[in-house]
């Protein structure tokens, strides 16, 4: 079901699924283009969490998704208002899911526990946008040097995003972590630690959207049963 | 766990190509030193080439700059197999 939350800045989209009484879970997306490749998969791993009778919502960030935002005109400030407005939507029993950058999002105290697939610190996500816009700059693009993100300016293109330097600076400082209790899920092929390593496919470094519907149901179970231990 | 030996590195690698270019395993299995890779595979644009190269820096543990890379790097998969077992086993 399309819904909608408000937030201190106005609007958003948002997607509802299954029962919005009992334990809700609120899901984000990675940050920029990484969310056009995990939605389809995202969405899938809420149905199935909706057919085991737990709620699910996927909130539009303010200048992310449908928004009728400029993401130029927002800041990690901004959706971390977003993130506590789209939770208090949820009800009292809710649950952030992070996919990727979207973990970033989760460190102030708004749901009672935070569950995370793959997460990204900052200064990684930073890496990847610098990468990403020098390849832009090599085939014709604006070229863009990351160590001008310090210096006033514009905002600086990266991947048909228009970022704000200060965004990107508070980018680089942001570091997961919260006082919630967390659970952190990985593919197998990532070494970094986390409470459970599992087989599937990375679908954010793919070029197309495609979806694994079989990680989908793997982590659908997986957080289902940790929110209903959460829960008691 | 981190790959600690050049055929774990191939297999990584092989694996890493695998997801990020949604390449069949059996495709990948059959790749071997002289086989071609960019210019060859249509799926290895530019900007598949970043994100290959910036999961190999999660996978390996390593980093890599832009100055590592050149032309002959990706070339074909022995030479890419080079470049990552010389940046993982360093």
């Amino acid at each position: 079901m399309i819904d909608h939350y408000d937030w201190p800045g106005g609007r958003e989209a948002m997607l509802r699924f299954g029962p919005a009484d009992g334990p809700v879970v609120v899901m984000l997306l990675p940050l920029f283009e990484e969310a056009n490749r995990t939605r389809c998969f995202a969405v899938t791993l809420l149905r199935l969490l909706a057919a085991r009778g737990i709620g699910g919502m996927l909130p539009d960030l303010p200048g992310q998704g449908e928004s009728e935002i400029s993401v130029e005109d927002t800041s990690l400030s901004f959706w971390n208002d977003a993130v506590s407005s789209a939770c208090e939507a949820a009800g009292q029993d809710r649950y952030l899911a992070t996919v990727r950058s979207g973990a970033l999002l989760d460190g102030e105290p708004v749901a009672k526990g935070c569950w995370r697939f793959a997460p990204q610190q900052g200064d990684q996500l930073l890496h990847e946008l610098g990468r990403t816009a020098r390849v832009a700059a090599a085939e014709g693009g604006q070229p863009i040097d990351l160590n001008d993100i310090d210096l006033p300016g514009p905002p600086m293109e990266i991947a048909g995003n228009r970022l704000p330097r200060a965004m990107l600076r508070d980018i680089r400082l942001a570091r997961i972590g919260g006082p919630a209790p967390t659970r952190t899920v990985r593919l197998a092929s990532d070494p970094q630690p986390a409470d459970r390593h599992v087989e599937g496919t990375p679908l954010w470094r793919r070029a197309e959207p495609d979806n694994d519907a079989a990680l989908a149901a793997l982590l659908a179970t997986d957080l289902a049963d940790w929110v209903q231990s959460c829960e008691g | 766990m981190r790959p600690e030996g050049t055929i774990e590195v191939e297999e990584t690698l092989r694996a890493t190509l695998r997801d990020v270019l949604g390449l069949s395993p059996e495709r990948v299995a059959a790749f071997d030193a002289a086989t071609p890779l960019f210019g060859a595979l249509p799926e290895l644009d530019s900007m598949a080439v970043a994100g290959l190269l910036t999961e190999l820096e999660d996978r390996l543990g390593i980093l890599i700059e832009d100055d590592d890379i050149d032309g002959e790097t990706l070339e074909t998969f022995g030479a890419l197999t080079r470049f990552a077992t010389d940046k993982a086993l360093q």
